[in-house]
């Protein structure tokens, strides 16, 4: 029988066909509009390592100085101290651990017809590779020892590799990086998070992909600039090694820890370290050391801001109000329809074979408005996009948010004709089929 | 086939009762052509509406072939319609967007039919009221007559063991409404009981056997000798009690 009503909606959709596309229409655009909105929500606030979230925590400690501190304050920093991140990295804790920070170079490449570009990159240890999953379509990581030596060594962006080297494989090729020579030990395959959760609080949550990557250790014995945002409270000696030995905070730290339920684990370590550093005559705010899981950090940071929130609202408001509008029209198509309704009631159709067939046909106008609704977000979306560079990387649909566009359409024109379908349910067939 | 005890129905409003019918009692039996007769608001309508399940009553007693329908609900009902009762009504109200193979198929949905039973008995049905070749028509290419028989062919096509015929003839003009009396004589000839309602004098008279309505009560029995479709009606068919 479902297959049968389905037809029937099917032909019904052609029975008025005015009435019908603006039934359609009206559950697109509000469909499309809650949709779209939903998407950039999504994608904004979507964890890339969700199976991680539970072991994988950035530590932020309190460095400011003693004067203007009230107890209690809310901490508002986002990154650690050199010395704080290098006491972490040679911690031991957990399964892996990076630290990182954004770097800018000039590369020139062996080719000549290239002139020598500017790109971004980061200088991270060995761990924030298999600690971020980040695909290798050549070679692989630098070692260990690379790490301890500082040395030169250097994992390309496939974008960067194409352009340096075409569809060759690199690895082993030397090139040139800010006045260094680097050889290469990997090319990672495109790896383009969304949002950027290694690198938000320097480099922000969307951007574009990361040009390279170098060892920490090699970046700072290079005297390589932080290219991203650095907070300094305090007083600092000048030049590089002044930066390093200040409490400025301008390095990520990542602990990623061998399974769930080990933050506790993790917390016990960074207080004792934040005492240690005390007593040490550091960290005189006294403030709670803090832990954030990828989640956390996300909601810490404000990646989905609150306008993006209220928008998201709004466009339900408006899913609201096309929902009122599709109910309206669909209580006008199924009035028309009493007397099929009291024929097929005389005909041995009971209320509850009335009730079927009307709400599987509303389910295929909110078929064909999730199809038409999913045109016009990716129209809606592409028109977002447009708005600005942020915005163009957080416009895209997935398969969770096409999954969702159908459910989305398909509910609203069932909650949309739950009225309609109950009404004509209702109607008195002697009276129908004598006023014929 | 049909027996109503002392069966009454009651309209009621927040102002009004209105009694449409009153210790109504009738019994037809398996095979008749009954026809109704009665000015309006008698409360043939009532009765027949009662009879085909389409309208509750407020009290007495109603046997369908055996069935008491007192207090069932609407799935059953339902479902006892679906299997037992066909409709033919003055306005043919057959559905404009579905073709006559469709609309004919449409009691044969909700009775569960496969797909190839379903043909079987369209085809059948519409063959026997003249209309085959056209079964991939729709209603609106067709005269009156044409749709009256359409009607009767969906009617038929469940076997129903009643037929209940509220002025079929009513819209048509008298070449087309002697076609589909004829028609009916002859399905009632093959067995099945048909309860005519009717405001025709003549087709009144040319049934075996007319119920007078009054009042919401049956006023008045015309017994009758046989049809005038002659040797069609056993004698014992006459016999009722009201």
């Amino acid at each position: 029988m479902l297959r049968y009503y389905f037809m029937l909606g099917l032909r019904s959709l052609r029975r008025n066909p005015a009435l019908t596309a603006l039934m359609v229409l009206t559950l697109a655009i509000g469909v499309a509009a809650s949709v779209s909105t939903l998407t950039i929500l999504h994608v904004m606030s979507g964890n890339p390592l969700p199976h991680k979230n539970g072991r994988m925590f950035v530590p932020l400690l309190d460095n400011g100085p003693l004067a203007g501190y009230t107890p209690g304050e809310e901490l508002r920093d986002n990154q650690v101290s050199y010395r704080d991140a290098v006491n972490f990295q040679n911690s031991k804790m957990g399964e892996r651990r990076s630290v990182m920070y954004s770097i800018a170079g000039t590369i020139e490449p062996q080719n000549k017809n290239l002139d020598p570009f500017g790109l971004q990159g980061i200088a991270a240890y060995r761990d924030f590779f298999p600690m971020f999953e980040t695909p290798f379509l050549y070679g692989q990581p630098w070692s260990e020892a690379d790490d301890t030596a500082g040395a030169d060594v250097i994992v390309l962006s496939r974008k960067l590799a194409e352009k340096l080297y075409g569809n060759s494989n690199p690895v082993g090729q030397r090139m040139s990086l800010m006045g260094f020579q680097f050889q290469v030990t990997g090319v990672l395959d495109t790896w383009d998070p969304v949002p950027r959760i290694h690198n938000i609080a320097s480099g922000g949550a969307f951007g574009s992909e990361d040009g390279y990557f170098i060892p920490f250790t090699s970046a700072i014995r290079h005297q390589v600039t932080n290219d991203g945002h650095m907070s300094c409270s305090g007083d600092r000696e000048p030049g590089y090694q002044g930066t390093l030995d200040s409490e400025c905070t301008w390095l990520q730290f990542w602990f990623e820890m061998a399974s769930d339920g080990q933050r506790g684990e993790l917390q016990n370590y960074l207080d004792s370290y934040a005492q240690e550093q005390r007593k040490l005559g550091r960290l005189k705010r006294n403030a709670p050391n803090q832990l954030f899981s990828i989640s956390e950090w996300l909601q810490y940071l404000h990646v989905v801001g609150n306008d993006n929130k209220l928008s998201a609202w709004l466009a339900f408001g408006f899913l609201a109000l096309c929902l009122v509008n599709t109910i309206g029209l669909l209580l006008a198509k199924f009035s028309v329809r009493a007397s099929e309704v009291g024929i097929r009631r005389a005909l041995g159709a009971a209320r509850a074979d009335i009730f079927r067939q009307f709400l599987i046909e509303t389910t295929v106008i909110g078929l064909v408005g999730g199809v038409l609704g999913l045109l016009l977000a990716f129209g809606a979306l592409a028109l977002i996009g447009m708005q600005s560079k942020q915005l163009t990387v957080a416009a895209h649909m997935d398969w969770v948010m096409l999954t969702m566009t159908f459910v989305i359409s398909v509910a609203a024109a069932i909650l949309a004709g739950l009225l309609p379908t109950w009404r004509a349910c209702q109607v008195t067939p002697a009276i129908q089929l004598k006023s014929q | 086939m049909l027996r109503m005890q002392n069966l009454s129905k009651v309209y009621r409003t927040h102002m009004i009762e209105t009694h449409a019918l009153r210790g109504f009692e009738i019994h037809v039996k398996q095979g008749e052509f009954v026809t109704v007769t009665g000015p309006s608001g008698s409360g043939k309508t009532s009765f027949l509406n009662i009879a085909g399940l389409l309208e509750e009553f407020t009290d007495g007693e109603f046997i369908l072939d055996g069935v008491n329908v007192k207090g069932m609900n609407d799935n059953a009902r339902s479902r006892l319609r679906n299997e037992k009762l066909g409709f033919i009504f003055q306005g043919f109200n057959l559905i404009p967007d579905l073709s006559l193979f469709d609309n004919v198929d449409v009691p044969l949905r909700y009775r569960g039919f496969n797909s190839a039973e379903r043909r079987e008995r369209i085809e059948d049905a519409l063959a026997k009221v003249g209309l085959a070749s056209r079964m991939k028509h729709y209603p609106a290419e067709l005269s009156g007559g044409q749709q009256q028989r359409v009607a009767i062919a969906r009617a038929l096509a469940g076997s129903p063991k009643l037929l209940l015929a509220d002025e079929p003839t009513g819209n048509l003009d008298t070449q087309m409404a002697r076609g589909v009396m004829e028609l009916l004589e002859e399905i009632n000839a093959q067995g099945t009981t048909i309860l005519m309602v009717t405001h025709d004098p003549e087709l009144a008279l040319r049934s075996p056997r007319n119920v007078h309505i009054i009042d919401g009560q049956v006023s008045d029995l015309v017994h009758k000798g046989p049809s005038l479709v002659a040797g069609q009606h056993k004698a014992g068919s006459n016999a009722a009690t009201a």
